[in-house]
């Protein structure tokens, strides 16, 4: 009793320890902080904007040619663009476009990577043969041209249906679509070196003498174990799944007007570079901001959420 | 097709004649295989109900590839390995499943056989899920019960893995083991990576739970000094082959194999230290991927002739006055006589040279 | 090492032929077929004159057997027309090719020659001002939106201080080296600034991950200067890994240089690809896409082949080991 009494004292420290240890690096990493901060703000305005707009009276969506072009003034925070709509409303609209198709596509491919590399690295043999040469054919392929024809696909002759064809938020669902289809190759090749690495422990032998079979293997066993790289790697593709949609949008394949995202919202300030260069600066500014928020973030959880702390 | 439940007189496990090979390197398109490490080259051995059979032998010899084959982990090349009647190298999906929830095993390094992301009340109750027993409160109980079999403290459950010291990790693993009740549990080497200090008393609990509970054991160790408290017969290996195999009072009073003999002259003696492998033996294990030809002892052997250099030895009984026929098998050409040799002349005074 | 050589040569000939059928489908998805096209330039068409042209141009049969079909034609060097150039596709690709070339050879050796010894000095101050300095700037670098960055330079340079073009490859009429040189002065920067942020990221983790290695410690412990343990020892084996890395990364080069390209009008292969696929040009689209594709398996192939053989620890003879 006297020993495992011991034990309870010094390991209630060391479980404090570990979550106490990861925050304790993550807060070491102010710019990791400062972007999480940032990115929570960031959302919780983007996702308030009906309410954003009620309050300060402006309709994002609201053209009105007599007030083109205004600069910054009390009705309009930052101004209006050339069909004199409000544009801090349309930057927001943007905000949330940019992080829903970031944050759905990012975790869609999470999800696939990571089925692709357990089946891979638990079972071995053909099928990770198999797995491991279409993920590197799809690594070894030049991904804005691909994903440029994927964009420029005819949807009716996939054969969806009208009503799917027709639905205004297509271009949103398809941008997430096409992202995930290619963007599952770094989370799939994390993960089948991690499930390479458990599938060998002890606990894994353990599990299987137990009678444990592969999918509960996979979930009980290899998947908590692989998470935290999961995690890192895609905090940081968040960040390039808002570059591909914004420069998708921009070269007009990604989100389609009247729905306003960072991307488009550039494409035609383009235009108007000579006679209004902020309107090219604001949407693009925020992307940069929002992109290198992520990637900071990435960072600095893959700091503190080293394999090599959290053991033991 | 025998009974699936075996009779008295039958043994609980039977392994017969188990090859098992590995192959290093050569994977991809247009690799070849590069060598082959004979792990197992035809084993044989039984345990009967109750009973603990200690599989020794140094590392690299084959003794972990056994148990993992028995546990079926890995499957054996050829060779058949009969568990309460069922073949367990072929059983697949749901009777492969019922199988192994008699036969249970504890791994050597308790830092590497316990999840770190499971609390250890899920860890020791894991095999009572996979299998479906009870419901969560039943199955919490059983848990509870086991951990304090093992001088675990029930309160104690939802703590992780890395809250508790080494010995306390092994009775984790050993509640594991224990809590669907086998008929048999396959323990590899559980004291060698623990503290000196340590390994005594999960030994005491290994025997309490040999004695109270009447299971059997498959106990694999190098330290014949562990077996000498533990085994009723002990099976020595030598490169993937069981070169002698004897209840322990034959073994330690009189081995025949060369090997057996320098493995016990290696015991520590109270006061006397621990002497080296070497007062018998020359040189390291050689290379598994390459075996020697013949006898796998022969480049270490004080005793070797030609014969040993080109025929491999058969397990064969050994003859004379002994506990009784069958029980004693030696794997050698020139077996050692009754009685151990003279403690300091060494094997190799007596030894014919070729 | 042949044998492994011609494995992965077999491999990347594999992945081709199967992109090419995939793109060769994907392409078929596109909006506006060549009739489609003819009936919009053509109103008196009626629908039995487009079956009837689609029968005459093969488009009534399976994809599959139109596949092969051109996959036949292009084998024996025939690519077909482009509709934008009104040329066969094999005559349009080289001047692009040419420019391409151009833009990412420059930008590839400039970041090299920023990212090496830039990625070397961080490595070596660890945790020092200037390597957090570097740091932030390698992320702003992979963060920039190309197609933003190279707005804001196009208003920075060429309309608030006009004092370098922002289109094309030469001045209308005009043409010389240094014409050219000027033009290209934009687009080089935006893409090195794409590009050399991750490179100088590889090079510093790469140096951080030698220094750490046991024959550093001893060449210090021998009493080499630390000048010439980077120079001698470090730097070879650090540039190992970036080599590859970097050849890996050709693909998101050529993206990169795709959206550069477009921004400044400028004609490369990126631009071609784009305008051919926008325009309806699906033959052109077609074999640059292929060309793009063909370009990035040699890259990948080049980056393997090449660490096997300056990786003494790896021999591929007789297959000593898995290559991967």
């Amino acid at each position: 009793m006297n020993a495992a009494h011991h034990a309870m004292t010094r390991t209630g420290g060391a479980a404090r320890g570990v979550w106490s240890l990861f925050f304790h690096r993550l807060g070491a990493h102010r710019l990791a902080v400062g972007s999480a901060v940032f990115l929570a703000v960031l959302g919780v305005l983007a996702f308030a904007t009906p309410a954003i707009e009620a309050v300060l009276g402006v309709d994002a969506n609201l053209v009105d040619l007599s007030q083109r072009f205004q600069g910054p003034s009390r009705a309009h925070l930052l101004g209006t663009d050339e069909l004199g709509r409000d544009l801090a409303a349309r930057l927001l609209y943007g905000g949330q476009v940019s992080l829903f198709v970031g944050l759905v596509a990012a975790l869609a491919s999470a999800v696939t990577g990571t089925v692709i590399g357990l089946l891979a690295g638990y079972y071995g043999g053909k099928l990770d043969a198999l797995l491991m040469r279409l993920t590197d054919g799809v690594i070894a392929l030049p991904l804005l041209p691909l994903l440029i024809v994927l964009a420029a696909l005819d949807l009716e002759k996939l054969g969806l249906p009208e009503s799917v064809v027709q639905d205004p938020n297509i271009s949103l669902y398809r941008i997430i679509v096409i992202i995930s289809l290619v963007g599952w190759t770094t989370v799939a090749r994390l993960v089948r070196a991690a499930a390479l690495s458990v599938r060998e422990m002890d606990y894994v032998l353990a599990a299987t003498a137990a009678g444990a079979g592969g999918p509960r293997i996979m979930a009980v066993h290899i998947l908590p174990n692989v998470i935290s790289p999961i995690i890192v790697a895609s905090t940081l593709s968040v960040g390039n799944v808002i570059l591909l949609e914004s420069v998708l949008s921009f070269l007009g394949l990604g989100i389609q007007p009247p729905i306003a995202s960072w991307g488009n919202m550039l494409t035609g300030a383009q235009e108007l570079i000579w006679s209004s260069p902020e309107l090219a600066f604001y949407p693009g500014m925020l992307i940069f901001v929002t992109v290198i928020a992520f990637n900071f973030l990435g960072d600095g959880l893959q700091d503190a959420m080293d394999p090599r702390a959290m053991e033991g | 097709m025998s009974a699936p439940e075996h009779r008295a007189t039958e043994p609980l496990l039977e392994v017969r004649d188990l090859v098992k090979h590995f192959t290093i390197g050569g994977k991809g398109m247009f690799a070849r295989a590069s060598g082959r490490v004979q792990a197992l080259n035809g084993v044989s051995f039984t345990i009967g109900p109750g009973e603990t059979l200690a599989l020794v032998g140094e590392s690299g010899c084959g003794k972990t590839t056994a148990a993992r084959v028995i546990a079926r982990l890995y499957r054996p090349d050829s060779g058949v390995v009969r568990f309460k009647g069922m073949d367990m190298a072929t059983l697949k999906g749901g009777k492969l499943k019922s199988a192994r929830r008699a036969l249970q095993m504890v791994f050597q390094d308790p830092y590497g056989s316990l999840n770190p992301r499971l609390p250890i009340g899920a860890v020791i109750g894991e095999p009572l899920k996979i299998h479906g027993v009870g419901r969560a409160a039943e199955r919490r109980q059983r848990v509870a019960d086991v951990m304090v079999q093992v001088g675990l403290n029930p309160g104690d459950a939802d703590r992780y893995p890395h809250q508790f010291s080494g010995g306390q990790r092994q009775r984790i693993a050993i509640a594991r083991a224990l809590v669907l009740e086998p008929e048999l549990i396959i323990a590899d080497e559980p004291l060698s990576a623990l503290d000196v200090s340590i390994q005594s008393q999960i030994l005491n609990l290994l025997k309490d739970i040999q004695e109270d509970r009447g299971l059997a054991f498959l106990f694999i160790t190098h330290d014949l000094a562990v077996v000498n408290y533990f085994a009723d017969r002990v099976a020595v290996m030598y490169l993937g082959h069981i070169v002698e195999i004897a209840p322990r009072a034959a073994l330690f009073a009189a081995p025949r194999h060369p090997y057996s003999q320098a493995l016990i002259d290696a015991i520590p003696v109270p006061g006397g230290g621990k002497r080296r492998l070497g007062t018998a033996t020359a040189g390291d294990v050689p290379n598994p991927t390459s075996p020697p030809s013949g006898c796998p002892f022969h480049p270490r052997c004080a005793r070797a002739t030609g014969t040993c250099r080109e025929t491999m030895p058969a397990l064969v009984d050994v003859p004379g006055p002994g506990p009784g026929q069958g029980e004693h098998k030696v794997a050698c050409h020139h077996p050692l006589e009754d009685g151990p040799l003279e403690d300091g002349a060494g094997p190799a005074a007596g030894a014919p040279q070729p | 090492m042949t044998r492994y050589v011609m494995g992965r040569l077999v491999e990347s000939v594999i992945v081709l032929v199967i992109m090419s059928f995939v793109i060769y489908a994907l392409i078929g998805l596109m909006p506006g077929d060549p009739i489609d096209l003819m009936i919009q330039s053509d109103p008196r068409l009626t629908p039995a004159d487009a079956a009837r042209l689609r029968a005459v141009y093969g488009l009534d049969k399976p994809l599959v057997e139109r596949y092969l079909h051109w996959a036949t034609a292009a084998l024996s060097g025939d690519f077909g027309h482009s509709r934008l150039y009104v040329r066969p596709v094999l005559e349009v690709m080289p001047d692009f090719l040419l420019n391409t070339f151009n833009l990412m050879g420059l930008t590839f050796v400039i970041s090299i020659v920023i990212a090496v010894p830039v990625g070397v000095y961080a490595a070596l101050r660890q945790h020092s001002a200037g390597d957090y300095a570097i740091n932030l700037a390698c992320f702003a670098g992979i963060s920039v939106p190309i197609f933003w960055l190279a707005l804001m330079l196009i208003i920075l340079f060429a309309v608030l201080i006009p004092v370098l073009p922002a289109s094309g490859v030469s001045s209308i009429g005009g043409g010389g080296f240094l014409d050219h040189a000027r033009h290209l002065v934009l687009p080089v920067v935006t893409l090195t600034i794409f590009s050399v942020g991750s490179y100088t990221r590889f090079m510093r983790a790469s140096t951080i991950e030698v220094m750490r290695q046991d024959y550093i410690r001893t060449a210090f412990a021998k009493g080499a200067s630390r000048n010439r343990v980077v120079v001698r020892h470090a730097l070879r084996n650090a540039l190992l890994p970036v080599v590859t890395i970097i050849a890996l990364s050709f693909g998101t080069l050529f993206s990169g240089a795709l959206i550069t390209e477009t921004m400044f009008a400028y004609p490369g292969m990126g631009k071609l690809i784009y305008d051919s696929i926008m325009g309806n040009d699906f033959n052109m689209a077609l074999v640059a896409l292929l060309f793009a594709t063909l370009v990035t398996l040699l890259a990948n192939l080049a980056a393997d082949i090449a660490y096997a053989w300056l990786d003494p620890r790896i021999s591929y003879k007789s297959g000593g080991g898995s290559p991967r």
